[in-house]
């Protein structure tokens, strides 16, 4: 029987040049990640609205209220016209909670838009006669309002609410009667208020779009950087695999090519046996099956199992991920005594305190020479007439 | 010589029938006899009364798990040793805490059957290595606290050592390895559901000098207080 003190786990990844065998899991890769794409284009458009909401509150504000206050004299009821004044006022405010919120669905966008509408259509109406283009403040903005909530809907709402919103105060202007100064009148703040804002929806509209292309650009780029380390990892785990055959399979090839080995030899037999089980353990080691170590162990049985070893693997209890280098260990134990079980193996996981307990019961017949314990595994063994039991134990500590 | 212990069994497939009853002939003390075979639990229920001793139970019957019969057969006066195919700790679990005396494999049968059937007939624990992973991986909040010996016992028993290998590794008699896989399972059959079955092996544990009184009084002061529920959490050893 030996026990040997674990040594120092080592942490799962080496030095370049000496990676871990088997390929992490997608989604672990190493630096050089970017934050979520999504997220950089969601901040983009964040900030165009925070400009919005700012501009639009600043008109009303500044701008209409500005008006509101310098043709106080001429309004037959200052009173009502700060009422709807304070109205747009907070539809400007319920407006913008709703986009700073998210984009409002076309119900709560639409139910600030008319009362933006109705509160600048009260507001003309209850102008002075012949004076209303002159002293109406509420035109741009219910216009701005509408900007506001129907900046990310399709553009054809926000033309048809400034469509209205122009033909609202035509109708006003037209009960006041049409003159052609009038007409002129209007037509002339249509195109500055109007205008103005179709720009600043177009223009928001094209910053958007620019910022969803730089976001799929940095995707791409993410993209293409992920899928050059996961290259390099795989490149470095088939590179250590070839290392690996280098060093056992190929000079036991050399010698039964050169003659040196014989056939009929018992020994070679068991060399030939072991290193047909590592190189399925070499394959397994490139699959990314779940459970690794399980899969692998399966594989380091499959050669015994050849042979007619009666194999069962079993578990018990939810296991650890362990390391690659420690399932090194665990499984060239595993190699070592199947390939001396004559007749039946049986090999446990259980889950223990802070690792694993693996444990081989075979009929080998004779004590096995394991491997040496290290990388965080302390292996033990004891025989029983014939039986041995052997239990290659790792702690995550 | 004693009287041997009577022994039915419950299992659709004849051939698996015809494989126990050759493992139970094979014995050489030739200490059970199947008396009774129906292929299905209303079979059982047509045939004579009283049954045999212990009812060998394949929870599969015609593709449907029949854990949930396992209460009734128990309050029928059966003592339950499940056969199965399935190995799921949760399946062993569940049957066990449904008042089955022990859980075997199909892959253990030949090697732990007629040894169950022989414990339950006494009212004895008997822990195969299924039912050893099934606690060792149980994590269920009502589990009873095992000691570090009786956890060490249970997973070098689930690992595939003998007991007399096991009683080695542990620098312990043989007898003592017997009396730790004993006294977890006794402490199984103290938490979770009620059956007179479990009543009967804690009964025979407390008299074999298995398990002190005090190691299960939780159980006790929960019987009296909840009659059929599921355990509301875990006894205090």
């Amino acid at each position: 029987m030996t026990a040997v003190q674990p040594r120092t786990p080592q942490p799962r990844t080496g030095p370049p040049g000496t990676p871990p065998p088997g390929t992490p899991p997608p989604g672990t890769l190493p630096s050089g990640t970017l934050p979520p794409t999504a997220m950089m284009s969601g901040r983009y458009q964040r900030a165009f609205t925070v400009a919005v909401v700012v501009l639009v509150a600043g008109w009303h504000l500044a701008g209409a209220g500005g008006q509101l206050l310098r043709d106080r004299p001429a309004y037959g009821s200052f009173a009502f016209q700060g009422a709807m004044w304070l109205a747009m006022a907070l539809a400007i405010t319920a407006g913008s909670v709703l986009v700073l919120r998210g984009a409002p669905g076309w119900r709560l966008a639409w139910a600030v838009a008319l009362v933006a509408l109705v509160a600048s259509t009260a507001a003309a109406a209850a102008s002075p006669a012949g004076q209303m283009l002159a002293v109406n403040w509420a035109w741009g903005s219910a216009g701005w309002t509408g900007v506001l909530v129907l900046l990310r809907r399709r553009f054809g709402e926000l033309a048809w609410f400034l469509a209205a919103e122009a033909v609202a105060t035509l109708g006003v202007q037209a009960g006041d009667g049409l003159h052609r100064t009038d007409l002129a009148g209007f037509l002339a703040v249509l195109a500055w208020s109007t205008g103005a804002q179709v720009a600043v929806a177009a223009g928001v509209r094209a910053l958007d779009a620019a910022a969803g292309q730089a976001a799929a650009a940095a995707r791409s780029e993410h993209a293409a950087r992920e899928r050059a380390a996961t290259a390099e990892i795989i490149q470095a785990a088939r590179h250590a695999r070839w290392l690996a055959l280098q060093e056992s399979a190929v000079p036991l090839i050399a010698e039964l090519a050169a003659g040196t080995a014989d056939p009929g030899d018992a020994q070679v037999r068991i060399r030939c046996a072991v290193q047909a089980a590592r190189l399925r353990r070499l394959l397994a080691e490139g699959d990314q099956a779940p459970g690794s170590l399980v899969h692998e162990l399966h594989a380091s049985a499959d050669v015994a199992e050849r042979r007619g070893v009666a194999i069962e693997i079993e578990t018990a209890g939810l296991l650890p991920q362990v390391p690659g280098r420690a399932r090194r260990v665990i499984t060239d134990a595993a190699i070592a005594i199947l390939t001396a079980a004559r007749s039946h193996a049986r090999i446990t996981l259980a889950a223990v305190a802070d690792g694993i307990a693996v444990s081989f019961v075979a009929d080998t017949g004779m004590a096995v020479r394991l491997p040496e314990a290290g990388d965080g595994v302390a292996i033990e063994q004891q025989q029983d007439d014939g039986t041995i039991w052997a239990e290659a134990r790792w702690n995550s500590r | 010589m004693e009287q041997p212990v009577t022994a039915a069994i419950i299992e659709d497939h004849p051939v698996v029938t015809e494989g126990v009853a050759s493992w139970i002939r094979s014995d050489p003390g030739q200490r059970v006899r199947l008396v009774q075979t129906a292929r299905d639990l209303t079979g059982f229920r047509a045939m004579p009364q009283p049954s045999a001793d212990v009812v060998i139970l394949d929870l599969e019957l015609s593709g449907e798990l029949v854990i949930t019969q396992i209460p009734g057969l128990v309050a029928a006066g059966c003592r339950v040793v499940a056969f199965s195919g399935h190995s799921d700790p949760a399946i062993v679990m569940e049957t066990l805490d449904s008042g089955a005396h022990a859980y075997v494999s199909k892959e253990e049968g030949r090697e732990h059957l007629v040894e169950a059937v022989l414990a339950a007939a006494a009212d004895r624990p008997y822990v195969t290595r299924s039912q050893a992973r099934a606690m060792l991986a149980d994590q269920s909040p009502a589990r009873p606290a095992l000691s570090q010996q009786e956890q060490q016992a249970l997973l070098l028993w689930f690992q595939g050592m003998s007991k007399a290998s096991v009683g080695r590794r542990m620098s312990i008699s043989e007898n003592t390895v017997r009396q730790y896989i004993s006294r977890a399972r006794a402490k199984y059959a103290a938490t979770g559901r009620t059956a007179p079955s479990k009543d009967a092996l804690l009964a025979r544990a407390i008299e074999d000098g298995v398990v002190r009184p005090d190691e299960i009084i939780p159980y006790q002061s929960f019987a009296r207080t909840a009659a059929d529920q599921p355990s509301p959490g875990a006894p205090g050893r």
